[in-house]
């Protein structure tokens, strides 16, 4: 006779997955700013976009497995207010050094409109260049959002670090799947208008993020409240 | 100058014809401005409505009698723009005796809301079924006016019409950079990199997902070049001191030196997201410029005639202006020998020019009378309060 594992056990995965597909939105709203014009200053084609994405979003998830396992030692999300500074300010800092390097980069990948088998947009020297989709997943997922926060303080709950990660693996699941139609940018032609605008969004946002590191790093409020 | 691009002024149109044109706003000019005239309004108010409907109706007359557009337009435009402040401020210092606005009134819902937000709530109020701004959608009476739902209902009725029309006929806030751009005989800056006019796509973007992601309207927020002459957050902390000191430097790089410098309106054609926004209902708009390539002769004064950048080589060579044309006339002014025409989408361009300004004008003029005279009666009445 086949036993199945207990109800309960399943029960925060579907919990995780609610939880993600419910937060999809305020993912792709935090997410946005980054991901959206990144995309745009890409070349066209689904599949290099769904490339594009699939790097991302894993990067996005390491990011949120690293979070995870700290929430889960820390037993909680709530960082001191001193380490949570120094980590959150730092990772705005570089999301707008990334951001202003992509900005860069963008058209030197050697491939211009028209060849066969365009590749991602890397950022750094030569052939040690890194794929800005890579490094833009990896800190915005470390980032901490509201959704994310809502994950992490149950995953801080759970018994093992096992289950934080599998809560988290499947939230992320869950919120991904807002991200798909994301797919349709490979549709888009791109143009050199198209790709300037991409690059001066991303020089914008950029110094917006920019500015909340430097703020956060020294304390300040970001925002009127 | 091109050897053949001598200017030929128009014959101006016959006293009588251009009397009977303007009839029809002199009588829309009285009908908007009869309000004024109801108790309890006093004196100031009433005499500033007769100033104002006079002023709109000979600046039309002007413009049906020499036929040009954007000299007359850019008197009420740079008049709206210089008034639209002092109507503003007094009245924000009446009712609270401060530029700034406070948190309160904020949490309250009482910030006045401008169009400027308006492509800032799409996403999050699809997404979410919220509005980020700290006003109310129903009027509300103090300084919210007639609340969200009736600017957003103004301005997509004007839109849907007049295209970006609306950057050159209601925007309040285009006239002071119009007034600086018209001060200097030549520009101090020729060169300018095409690639700025993607600016304002960029400011569009950034501050439409920024918007999303802080559930705020970041452009009123960071970078607002007007808050510096009409309303900013009443902070005494470092986030007040970013935010004003952002407002303060943009309004005097973009609305002031590089117009003065440029001879053109470098805040809309490089930096406004509202303008960006507006360009798509060009798209709706069935009017238009167009470039009649029959008549053209590569001259460039139309290029160089217009305040927003919206003609480029390519442009005049495809017939038509670039899709940030804010018809404000300037080009069809400059040019000597009728090539570039107002047009309605889906006639051919044989068709008497003339008449599609004709129809174009009645439109935009209605539009200025309604929202722009108003503002400026409003502007007019603190100073003749100082008079009278």
């Amino acid at each position: 006779m086949v036993k199945f594992a207990p109800m309960a056990a399943w029960s925060p995965v579907g919990e995780a997955l609610a939880l993600g597909l419910a937060s999809g939105p305020a993912c792709i709203a935090s997410c946005g700013p980054v991901l959206v014009p990144s995309m745009l200053a890409e070349h066209s084609g689904v599949r290099l976009n769904a490339r594009y994405l699939a790097m991302f979003l894993s990067t996005r998830l390491l990011g949120y497995l690293l979070f995870a396992l700290i929430a889960w030692q820390a037993g909680s999300v709530a960082l001191p207010p001193a380490s949570r500074s120094t980590v959150f300010g730092t990772v705005h800092l570089l999301l707008a050094v990334v951001l202003v390097f992509y900005a860069r980069s963008v058209g030197r990948t050697g491939c211009e409109a028209g060849c066969t088998q365009p590749k991602l947009v890397t950022i750094g020297a030569g052939g040690h260049g890194v794929p800005a989709a890579a490094a833009l997943g990896l800190f915005s997922g470390i980032s901490l959002c509201p959704p994310f926060v809502a994950a992490g303080v149950r995953a801080a709950e759970l018994a093992s670090a096992s289950a934080a990660l599998l809560f988290f693996a499947t939230f992320f699941v869950g919120t991904s799947i807002w991200f798909i139609p994301l797919l349709g940018f490979g549709c888009l032609r791109r143009n050199p208008a198209i790709i300037t605008v991409a690059r001066m969004c991303m020089v914008l946002i950029a110094l917006y993020y920019g500015y909340a590191g430097v703020m956060i790093l020294l304390g300040r409020n970001i925002r009127a409240s | 100058m091109h050897p053949e691009a001598k200017l030929r002024p128009q014959e101006p149109r016959k006293l009588s014809s251009a009397l009977l044109l303007t009839l029809p706003i002199f009588l829309w000019a009285a009908l908007i401005f009869s309000r004024s005239f109801a108790p309890p309004n006093d004196r100031v108010v009433k005499i500033a409505a007769v100033i104002t409907a006079a002023f709109m109706v000979v600046l039309f007359f002007q413009m049906m009698r020499t036929r040009s557009t954007y000299r007359w337009r850019r008197i009420f435009f740079v008049t709206l723009g210089v008034l639209f402040p002092v109507g503003f401020i007094h009245e924000v210092m009446v009712l609270r005796g401060s530029m700034g606005i406070p948190m309160e009134e904020m949490i309250a819902g009482r910030t006045p809301f401008c169009f400027m937000p308006i492509p800032m709530l799409i996403l999050p109020a699809a997404l979410t079924r919220a509005v980020v701004f700290p006003g109310s959608i129903l009027p509300h009476g103090g300084m919210s006016g007639g609340g969200m739902a009736s600017m957003v209902g103004i301005w997509l009725a004007m839109t849907l019409v007049l295209g970006k029309g609306w950057c050159s006929y209601a925007c309040f806030f285009g006239g002071i950079e119009e007034g600086c751009a018209s001060l200097p005989n030549r520009p101090a800056l020729r060169k300018l990199d095409p690639r700025w006019r993607y600016g304002p796509w960029a400011v569009l973007l950034s501050m439409v997902l920024l918007s999303l992601a802080l559930f705020e309207p970041a452009y009123c927020m960071w970078l607002c070049p007007f808050k510096a002459v009409s309303e900013y957050v009443a902070a005494n902390d470092a986030l007040g001191m970013v935010q004003n000191g952002i407002f303060i430097v943009l309004f005097a790089a973009l609305v002031v030196a590089l117009p003065l410098l440029t001879k053109k309106r470098t805040q809309c054609a490089y930096f406004c997201p509202f303008g960006a926004f507006q360009s798509i209902f060009n798209k709706t708009s069935i009017f238009d410029v167009k470039i009649d390539k029959s008549r053209c002769v590569p001259c460039n004064l139309c290029q160089n005639a217009c305040p927003t950048l919206s003609l480029s080589k390519d442009s005049i060579s495809d017939g038509g202006t670039l899709l940030s044309c804010m018809k404000c006339g300037a080009c069809v002014d400059a040019c000597p020998r009728q090539a570039a025409v107002w047009h309605i989408k889906g006639t051919p361009l044989s068709i008497k020019p003339e008449r599609a300004r004709l129809m174009f004008l009645y439109c935009a003029w209605a539009m200025a009378t309604m929202f722009g005279g108003s503002t400026i009666a409003q502007g007019l009445q603190p100073i003749l309060h100082f008079f009278l």
